[in-house]
């Protein structure tokens, strides 16, 4: 009896295993009281800028089979999850558009999101619209995988005139004339700028650094005379990290020390003044000076020792703990409330202030590279050969009307957000916990950055200005204003230059070379210089500037 | 007389029947009753079975690919034959004989260092008489296996950071200079050996652990009565016991010697050691699955599986002959 129960248990265990295995994932499936929480939006008399209210002009035929879709997206908040089964989004995708909706979030890793469509990409099986990053994006469009998209334009006029009309945007997404994916507004641009830390300017008795020789002074200041007075020594000058993203093709040191290179008159990897001065940087005898530079810096030891193999957060946790006294930082991780927090309760004193690019000697200066991005929205050609080019289409021009806006970017009115008199959103009377920047209700806006044009609406709800614990009144956007006040070099063509030929290789020889000099791990001289640049060329960096140089000049951006 | 090893009655009769020799049918049809006759265990062992057939032996198909340019709108079989090209591009690339180096150092150390190490603290664990901190060394021992390499960069980082890490205080404390451990091209090798040995010795010693118990008690009694010491008895018995399966692990492992740990390197490495620590892995995942070269990262997982073919061949062959057990 035993033995039969367990071969008829076993029996049982196996075949459900199967059919686990074979049964294809479910799509969400929106329960009826979701449609109800949704509420109508009222239009708004005057509002400070778009999004229009304009319905879709496209509606689904009356009868027809709704078409499933699937899409892949980068998450607007990294910690928060995928957006509910009940999502108002859902149900109204599938009354109103006739689309069954699949919504997968991306991996936040950059080079993680690259291996997930990657491995995709070669099962010939990527999702129907899916956001790609452009290297990524340069090489399934080589291998046929994504379609164009110029036809679905006219079927999304709203969403086209709001977002698709920048003539310098649509040229990232452009080959050969065709535009193979929808260039979404990036990150903006401009956002990560030199701060220097005030307080320990005046205690110390400094001068703001103005030259490099200043901040080499104020560096060591901050390293050697116990800027916090705790009677340690354990504080730096400067701290950074080498990010590995946002950065274009050849991170070589990364994003932080970009205002030494703009000393020099030198900013991101290539000169983009004109087609005469077309080249890699690294061949201006001026980049070998800035390498000397941070190298000095280095050999002084001001710079926090860490910094080539700290992770971005670390970074942060740093110069929260209070070890750093001047850095290249992100406007918002600086200054939004959450970010500000931590700082604030530790040093209560304690300020940052936005700090000029330091001149170089022939009096040049400028923060860094100033590049347009895009988030890239592509089409497979799979979907598209399917018929469905016109159900995304008909998704997205919704998305950016009055309804799919505010619902993707906000949540629904009156529960996740109000609207003040000036048309602007606010969460003022709201419930804190149903208040669409609460932690649990993020999930509901994980797709804003599909509809998000950078607009004062947007500004304004994203980078609140508040008053911290300590009574400090904060207003990141009073930082960002003067990060673009200061000096930067145009270096939009950067994002349009493809992989260089050796791939991953020639991107290591380069950037490994580079932190190899300014760590003195090999010596920096005129001849190590010669040696490395012959090391380039050995790996085809002149047919690769060639190429780029091609590229930039068909497509306008280097005349 | 004396007999050695088992001996069958003798048959009573004292008649020998001759067996008459087996049909191909009679053999199939003995076959299908024995089957059925352990049925449950056959229908046990399906799902590893299924499990490697899927898993393991149905990609070996799409190895194939390692000897085409592969589109994935073309497909596996209908994509273009090209030969050796993508062996030829790994072969001839820039990095190749330092990817192999670093490759080989790793996985050679780990398992050189590793394997003792592992054997020393499953011995010791195993002789301990006190049964409380027997439990606690194991425990704590195996505790670091469950952690993942990000948490144990981020241990690392707090010990070993030049800036603050604990080491360093205590270099500094002693009148020394910090040391970048982690970025430094002298250390960093001794930091991936050392803190790989550190997270996995405890859990390797279970295989060893397990050996040791299978030993036959009587031995080490008989051991001891005859005034073996303890350190005898571990020459004598506890080392020639667990012989054959320190083999099968070493065999084992010798089939992954060009797996060096991805997930740890990964964590680890950074651009001022890239010189030390890029490994082959690393790198397919860069100009492999990064760089849409599919076709080449397949190359180079076919070449590190016929190295680790080839390898565990002869040493099993070896093995055989100089201890008398292998793998197969």
């Amino acid at each position: 009896m035993n033995k039969q129960l367990y071969k008829l248990t076993l029996c049982v265990v196996l075949l459900s295993l199967f059919l686990a295995a074979c049964q294809p994932a479910a799509a969400p499936t929106p329960t009826a009281a979701a449609t109800q929480e949704v509420v109508a939006p009222t239009p708004e008399p005057a509002k400070p800028t778009e999004p229009p209210a304009a319905p879709p002009p496209t509606e689904p035929p009356a009868k027809a089979e709704p078409v499933d879709l699937e899409i892949w997206v980068g998450a607007s908040v990294s910690e928060a999850g995928q957006p509910p089964d009940d999502w108002a989004v859902y149900q109204i995708a599938k009354d109103k558009l006739g689309i069954n909706l699949k919504i997968v979030l991306l991996p936040t890793a950059q080079t993680d999101a690259d291996a997930k469509i990657n491995a995709a990409a070669a099962a010939n099986d990527l999702p129907d619209l899916f956001q790609v990053n452009r290297e990524p994006w340069y090489r399934l469009v080589q291998n046929d995988l994504i379609a164009t998209v110029d036809d679905l334009l006219p079927l999304m006029p709203d969403r086209t005139k709001i977002l698709y009309s920048n003539d310098i945007s649509n040229k990232l997404v452009t080959i050969d004339g065709k535009l193979y994916g929808l260039p979404q507004p990036g990150a903006l641009p401009r956002t990560d700028a030199l701060v220097i830390r005030q307080d320990w300017l005046t205690k110390l008795s400094l001068e703001m650094p103005k030259t490099l020789e200043d901040f080499t002074t104020v560096a060591k200041a901050f390293t050697e005379n116990d800027p916090d007075g705790n009677g340690k020594q354990d504080t730096y000058g400067f701290c950074g990290y080498i990010e590995s993203e946002g950065v274009g093709l050849l991170p070589g040191l990364g994003k932080r020390f970009e205002w030494v290179f703009g000393a020099f008159g030198l900013n991101g990897a290539w000169n983009l003044t004109s087609a005469e001065n077309f080249q890699l940087n690294v061949r201006d005898p001026n980049y070998l000076k800035a390498l000397e530079y941070i190298k000095s810096l280095m050999d002084a030891g001001v710079v926090d020792p860490d910094w080539p193999t700290l992770k971005k957060d670390e970074f942060r946790a740093r110069w929260k703990q209070g070890k750093c006294g001047i850095m290249n930082e992100h406007f918002a991780a600086l200054a939004n409330k959450s970010n500000y927090a931590d700082f604030d309760k530790n040093f209560p004193d304690g300020e940052w202030v936005v700090m000029s690019p330091p001149t170089g000697p022939e009096g040049k200066s400028s923060m860094g590279a100033d590049l347009t991005n895009v988030r890239i929205f592509a089409v497979s050609k799979q979907a598209k050969d399917a018929g469905k080019g016109e159900a995304i289409a008909r998704l997205l021009e919704w998305m950016e009307g009055e309804e799919g806006y505010y619902l993707i970017g906000f949540g629904t009115e009156g529960v996740n957000y109000k609207k003040d008199e000036n048309g602007f959103v606010t969460t003022k009377d709201i419930d804190p916990e149903k208040a669409y920047t609460h932690k649990s209700q993020q999930p509901l806006t994980q797709l804003r950055n599909m509809v998000f044009n950078n607009n004062e609406i947007e500004m304004k709800a994203r980078y609140v200005a508040y008053k911290t614990a300590n009574g400090r009144e904060m207003d990141p956007l009073k930082y960002l204003e003067q990060y673009r006040a200061q000096p930067w070099t145009e270096a939009t063509g950067w994002s349009i230059i493809n992989p260089p030929p050796g791939g991953a290789d020639f991107t290591r020889f380069y950037s490994e070379n580079l932190v190899q000099f300014v760590l003195g791990q090999q010596p920096l001289n005129e001849q190590t210089w010669a040696d490395f640049l012959a090391g380039l060329d050995g790996m085809g960096a002149k047919d690769y500037e060639a190429e780029a140089k091609a590229t930039l000049q068909i497509s306008g951006f280097l005349k | 007389m004396e007999t050695i090893g088992n001996t069958f009655p003798p048959i009573s009769t004292g008649k020998v029947v001759p067996l008459a020799p087996l049909t191909w049918r009679e053999r199939v049809r003995g076959l299908r009753r024995a089957i059925w006759k352990h049925r449950a265990i056959y229908l046990l062992m399906a799902l590893p079975l299924l499990y490697f057939l899927v898993f393991k032996y149905w990609p070996l198909w799409n190895t194939q690919i390692a000897f085409k340019d592969f589109k994935p709108t073309l497909g596996v079989e209908a994509s273009p034959l090209i030969g050796f090209k993508h062996f030829a591009t790994f072969f001839k690339s820039y990095y190749f004989g330092q990817l192999l180096g670093n490759t080989l150092i790793f996985s050679v150390a780990k398992l050189i260092l590793g394997m003792p190490l592992a054997v020393i603290l499953a011995l010791a664990i195993y002789e301990s008489s006190f049964r409380f901190l027997r439990k606690v060394t194991q425990t704590m021992a195996y505790l670091p296996h469950f952690l993942s390499w990000v948490i144990i960069y981020g241990v690392l980082l707090a010990l070993l950071s030049p800036g603050s890490g604990m080491i360093n205080e205590m270099i500094k404390a002693g009148g020394g200079q910090p040391i970048a451990f982690l970025t430094s091209p002298n250390w960093f090798r001794t930091v991936v050996i050392g803190s790989d040995i550190w997270k996995e010795t405890g859990w390797s010693t279970i295989i060893y652990l397990a050996a040791l118990l299978s030993i036959d008690p009587l031995l080490f009694e008989a051991a001891a009565v005859d005034g073996a010491s303890r350190l005898q008895r571990i020459r004598h018995i506890s080392l020639p016991g667990i012989a054959s399966v320190i083999v099968v692990v070493t065999l084992l492992r010798l089939g992954n010697i060009l797996d060096a740990g991805f997930g740890q390197i990964f964590v680890l490495y950074s651009l001022p050691v890239y010189s030390v620590g890029d490994i082959i892995d690393t790198w397919v995942y860069r100009q492999g699955i990064l760089e849409f070269q599919f076709s080449l990262a397949t190359a180079v997982g076919l070449f590190k599986g016929l190295i680790g073919l080839t390898l565990i061949f002869f040493s099993n062959k070896i093995a055989k002959r100089l201890t008398g057990s292998g793998i197969y």
